[in-house]
């Protein structure tokens, strides 16, 4: 199709013309078929030659018939009558066959380009490419209709993933609404004696763990792009404030990444799975635990794409550790290594979210919270919380990736197939014009040589 | 007067009805609750959670959490959790083998703390069951 776009801005301009003529002579046409057709087995022999020279001809690279029907028309009109009968003759029984067979109705074309080629050789190249280009947009037009329904496929399982995807964010709800309620009132009875916990403890940050959530697949618009780029975003940043870093990568797309770029240090790759689960949720919070613990990193930062609706999601930073009840981290200096535009942090760091949630919280454990003993010691129980938490902001951020994924998977796809079908409209538009052109083309000779016959 | 018992995992919610007593096994050893309890925090270990529903006793294997007990009302937050009637005996068995074995192949500190962990959790499931039948 690449040369198309010349030959088709021409097939619009010449189709026209020959129709409208037509229109007036075709009656007159049918009338003269028949005598052709006589004319044909008498001289049966023309036909051959033709024939064996059109063969050779097929192997030139040409133009359109379009073109061809011009340089007939013309041709025909300026050639002397004595000539015209000759190849008019010869041509008429083919043209004759052809339109009663498919695919072969190229053939009253060539006929009198051949006999041109005596006087201008460059004439008999245009009959080939006709076929091929006709062929290939009915070809293409098929291979369009097939990735169209591809397309339209993909977008109904990804709809369909996306709901499930959803159910898991809701059914999860409960869970992680509950554990902040819990963890809140909780911080508010134990306030003061949290420096024993290792989780919370803010260190100067000389070394940050970025864990990056990416999909598994592509085919879902920009959503592995966007996630990626805010991931080298961040790396700059780090990298100017002269603070290290390691990235644990979560998903195939974003491993194959970052193994291509083997300078920048990866401590861990996983693969997400079809669906997250505690398991694999747990499987990163161990990393990050144990990398937080023996202090080989002092911050942990999550970055993942937040599922905003059906059409939005944004890729957004998340610190998981330390869970900070400021919700500020800074460097030896004092100075806050937080990013600027890392707008989620401050909500959803232990703090942050906790406001979030205070309002509903006050109202609910009011009654019993002044009273509520513990069982056991204060730092035991959070630190049977604090792991549970992890797990929930990790898991919760799994689901959101692959809901944001899913939606943009579904929005890619269903814009694919809109232009899928765009396309198909265009082609098979272009595909009649052209065939249409021919089928005058052919009628034009027809009529033309019937006219020198006369 | 009746308790409201929710135990939830990250996935879903495993109970959430009403009930006439649970026996729930914390850190600090096994605490039986009963209506107009007294507000309590509590860290919750592997183990069994025994719920009387009407006279029949049902159990839950929890895999470790936390649990909130106040106003009558119970939240149990735990990693996982499993119905004892929805456990495979055989399969809860052959788990719990295979832990054992871990366990006694395990060497070093990292790998015998998680093979204890496996063990525990194994057992859990497999008492879960039997405590039914």
């Amino acid at each position: 199709m690449g040369q198309n776009p010349y030959l088709q801005t021409q097939s619009k301009f010449s189709i026209p013309q020959p129709l409208i003529s037509l229109h007036s002579s075709k009656p007159k046409k049918k009338k003269k078929k028949k005598e052709r057709k006589k004319e044909k087995k008498r001289k049966h022999h023309q036909t051959k030659i033709p024939n064996k020279q059109n063969s050779s001809l097929k192997k030139h690279p040409s133009f359109n018939s379009a073109d061809l029907c011009i340089a007939e028309l013309t041709q025909i009109k300026t050639m002397s009558c004595s000539n015209l009968t000759m190849w008019v003759s010869s041509k008429s029984p083919l043209s004759d066959t052809s339109s009663l067979s498919f695919g072969a109705s190229l053939n009253p074309i060539r006929l009198p380009s051949q006999n041109l080629t005596t006087i201008t050789p460059s004439r008999s190249i245009t009959s080939n490419p006709i076929r091929c280009s006709l062929r290939a947009l009915r070809d293409r037009i098929d291979s369009v209709k097939n990735t169209q329904k591809i397309t339209e496929a993909m977008k109904l399982v990804a709809a369909a993933k996306v709901r499930r995807a959803q159910e898991a964010v809701v059914n999860g709800r409960p869970f992680s609404e509950t554990l902040v309620e819990v963890l809140y009132s909780i911080n508010e009875q134990v306030q003061g004696d949290i420096d024993d916990i290792p989780l919370t403890k803010v260190r100067p940050v000389k070394k940050v763990g970025l864990v990056v959530i990416t999909g598994d697949r592509g085919l879902c618009g920009g959503f592995n792009n966007f996630v990626l780029k805010k991931a080298e975003a961040r790396m700059a940043e780090l990298r100017q404030l002269g603070i290290e870093f390691t990235i644990i990568s979560v998903g195939k797309k974003g491993n194959s990444y970052f193994i291509r770029r083997p300078y920048i240090p990866v401590d861990k790759f996983l693969e997400g799975g079809n669906l997250p689960t505690t398991k694999e949720a747990q499987a990163i919070a161990d990393d990050v635990f144990s990398l937080f613990i023996s202090e080989e990193v002092d911050k942990v930062e999550l970055l993942y794409t937040k599922f905003v609706s059906l059409v939005k999601a944004d890729p957004v930073i998340h610190t998981l550790l330390p869970l900070s009840p400021k919700g500020e981290v800074c460097d030896i200096n004092g100075v806050c290594v937080d990013a600027a535009e890392d707008e989620l942090f401050r909500l959803t760091t232990k703090e942050g979210k906790l406001t979030v949630e205070r309002d509903v919280v006050m109202s609910k454990t009011e009654d019993f919270s002044p009273i509520l003993q513990f069982e056991q010691d204060p730092v035991q129980i959070l630190d049977a919380l604090l792991p549970l938490y992890l797990n929930s902001q990790i898991l919760r951020a799994l689901q959101e990736s692959l809901a944001s994924e899913l939606a943009a998977r579904m929005t890619a796809m269903s814009a694919a197939t809109d232009n899928a079908s765009e396309l198909k409209k265009d082609l098979s538009m272009k595909y009649n014009r052209r065939r249409q052109a021919k089928i005058t083309g052919e009628i034009l000779e027809i009529v033309a040589g019937a006219d020198a016959l006369i | 007067m009746t308790l409201n018992l929710c135990v939830l995992t990250p996935n879903r919610i495993v109970w959430d009805s009403e009930v006439n007593e649970i026996i729930l096994s914390t850190n600090s050893g096994q605490i039986g609750v009963l209506p107009n309890h007294a507000p309590i925090a509590t860290a919750v270990d592997i183990g069994i959670l025994r719920i009387r529903l009407n006279d029949q006793w049902l159990t839950i294997a929890l895999m470790g959490g936390f649990a909130r007990i106040g106003n009558n009302e119970i939240t149990i937050l735990v990693n996982d959790a499993e119905r004892g009637s929805d456990i495979d005996l055989q399969e809860a068995q052959q788990t719990l083998k295979i832990a054992e074995a871990n366990l006694s192949s395990a060497e070093g500190k990292r790998q015998t703390i998680e093979a204890n962990l496996a063990l525990r959790r194994a057992r859990t499931r497999v008492e879960a069951i039997n405590a039914i039948s």
